[in-house]
């Protein structure tokens, strides 16, 4: 199936926004707003989420409508020669789509199968708005069509089934580890470069015994502790 | 807007297709998820973290309820994500230059794609189908994806080094470790956050900080 690679999952999820407003901002832009507001990096909620090694969220409005000339031999021919008329010539021009409904985008990139990180995006998914509300993965979808209708985390799992679609090709170019293992190998990474660094050129007696300190205090095998947070951004 | 997460780049391209021909790039993607050889190209290109292509077919916009209008569409289109480090530019380019007639399997027939060289109308092509992210996460934003490559393979390298030779003599210890060290010397590297490289990483740095209190 191309939505894996390995233990590496892509989600893609379009779910259709409401067409309504409130006052008169649209239920897109205030779900586009919920989005851009949310805290970013250490404070995303998306750190709660297990296993998420990557995600984001946009607001598909509309798709484009390619009306630039460009290296299209068949299409651009009619283009060149007035021996068409000019509704034929029209006819070859590209047509103009515009979408009926705007669709909440969400993309991830994350370790292990799709129900077990759905319900871990149901169950921690968690941030404070920016009145200090506490908010759940709820106030992202709330104006979702057919989302009033999803009240456990088996609902939301359904539900975002029916808006998942199938990736045609899915590239990774990283690991498919599972996060904790990623972000445990990050931390040994940067703690043993730093200790390769500070140990140029001491005795071999003095390397070992510290090499040893080094080993107990980073706990290679240990994946919970030492190791960095997901979205740790300054050292 | 936040296209930019620490050292990742998250970028949103849909583009038209006749629905008539989509056949067409799916058995290029199949044969490419079938041939993982035929990604050798793409491997490369080691600056990615994820990619992925989405066909949706022109009645494959998801449809939940009654009350939502059906779309009616005349192309099909095709959704490209991908999480890669760097710059938009260097991105584009390097895609341009590791695997131009890869690029152009991909996107066969997409309605006006101009084709991967020359750069211009490439670049012109990508920023008027791109969309921007309004939230980005990135698990790790200090590190490239070649760093979390590189932190696997200094991982396992560590643990075995341990096992074996932790013990032994000092003057063996000391062989063995300069050993360690030569194997993984292309894997070393302190990360940081990433470099201010252009008014949009800014601004990013400057949400940030306002998130800090």
């Amino acid at each position: 199936m191309a939505t894996k690679s390995g233990n590496a999952t892509a989600l893609t999820v379009l779910s259709p926004i409401k067409n309504g407003a409130i006052g008169e901002t649209s239920l897109a832009d205030i779900t586009r707003e919920r989005c851009m507001r949310l805290p970013i990096h250490e404070k995303s909620p998306l750190t709660k989420v297990p296993n998420t090694y990557l995600a984001r969220l946009f607001i598909l409005d509309d798709v484009f409508y390619e009306s630039l000339p460009a290296d299209d031999a068949i299409f651009n021919f009619s283009d060149i020669t007035s021996i068409f008329s000019d509704s034929a010539r029209k006819k070859a021009l590209p047509r103009k789509d515009h979408l009926k409904s705007k669709y909440l985008v969400f993309s991830s990139n994350f370790h292990g199968d799709l129900d077990t990180y759905l319900t871990g995006m149901w169950e921690n998914w968690s941030h404070n708005d920016h009145q200090g509300i506490q908010r759940d993965v709820r106030y992202i979808w709330e104006h979702c069509v057919a989302f009033d209708k999803v009240t456990d985390c088996a609902a939301f799992i359904a539900y975002i089934k029916k808006c998942q679609l199938e990736a045609s090709l899915f590239f990774n170019g990283s690991t498919d580890d599972s996060l904790q293992e990623q972000l445990k190998a990050l931390y040994l990474k940067q703690e043993f470069t730093q200790f390769a660094i500070e140990h140029q050129g001491k005795s071999a007696v003095e390397i070992q015994q510290d090499f040893k300190a080094f080993i107990a205090r980073v706990q290679p095998d240990n994946l919970t502790a030492p190791t960095w947070p997901p979205g740790k951004s300054t050292p | 807007m936040s296209n930019i997460a620490g050292k990742a780049y998250a970028m949103n391209v849909i583009t038209p297709i006749r629905w008539y021909t989509t056949w067409t790039n799916k058995l290029f993607f199949k044969a490419a998820t079938l041939l993982p050889s035929t990604l050798k190209g793409l491997q490369t290109l080691s600056l990615i973290h994820y990619a992925r292509w989405v066909i949706i077919p022109r009645n494959g916009f998801p449809h939940l309820d009654s009350s939502q209008p059906k779309e009616d569409l005349h192309y099909a289109y095709m959704l490209f994500f991908s999480n890669f480090n760097g710059s938009w530019d260097q991105y584009v380019d390097s895609f341009t230059f590791a695997i131009p007639s890869g690029l152009d399997l991909f996107w066969k027939w997409n309605v006006r794609y101009p084709k991967s060289v020359p750069l211009t109308p490439f670049h012109n092509y990508i920023r008027h189908n791109q969309i921007d992210t309004a939230h980005y996460y990135n698990a790790y934003p200090m590190a490239a994806s070649n760093d979390v490559k590189s932190a696997q393979k200094i991982k396992k390298a560590l643990i075995n080094f341990n096992a074996k030779s932790s013990d032994k003599s000092p003057e063996d210890f000391l062989q063995d470790y300069y050993q360690l060290l030569n194997d993984l010397q292309h894997h070393f590297g302190d990360m940081k956050p990433t470099p201010i490289v252009s008014l949009s990483s800014y601004e990013v740095k400057k949400r940030y900080e306002q998130t800090q209190f």
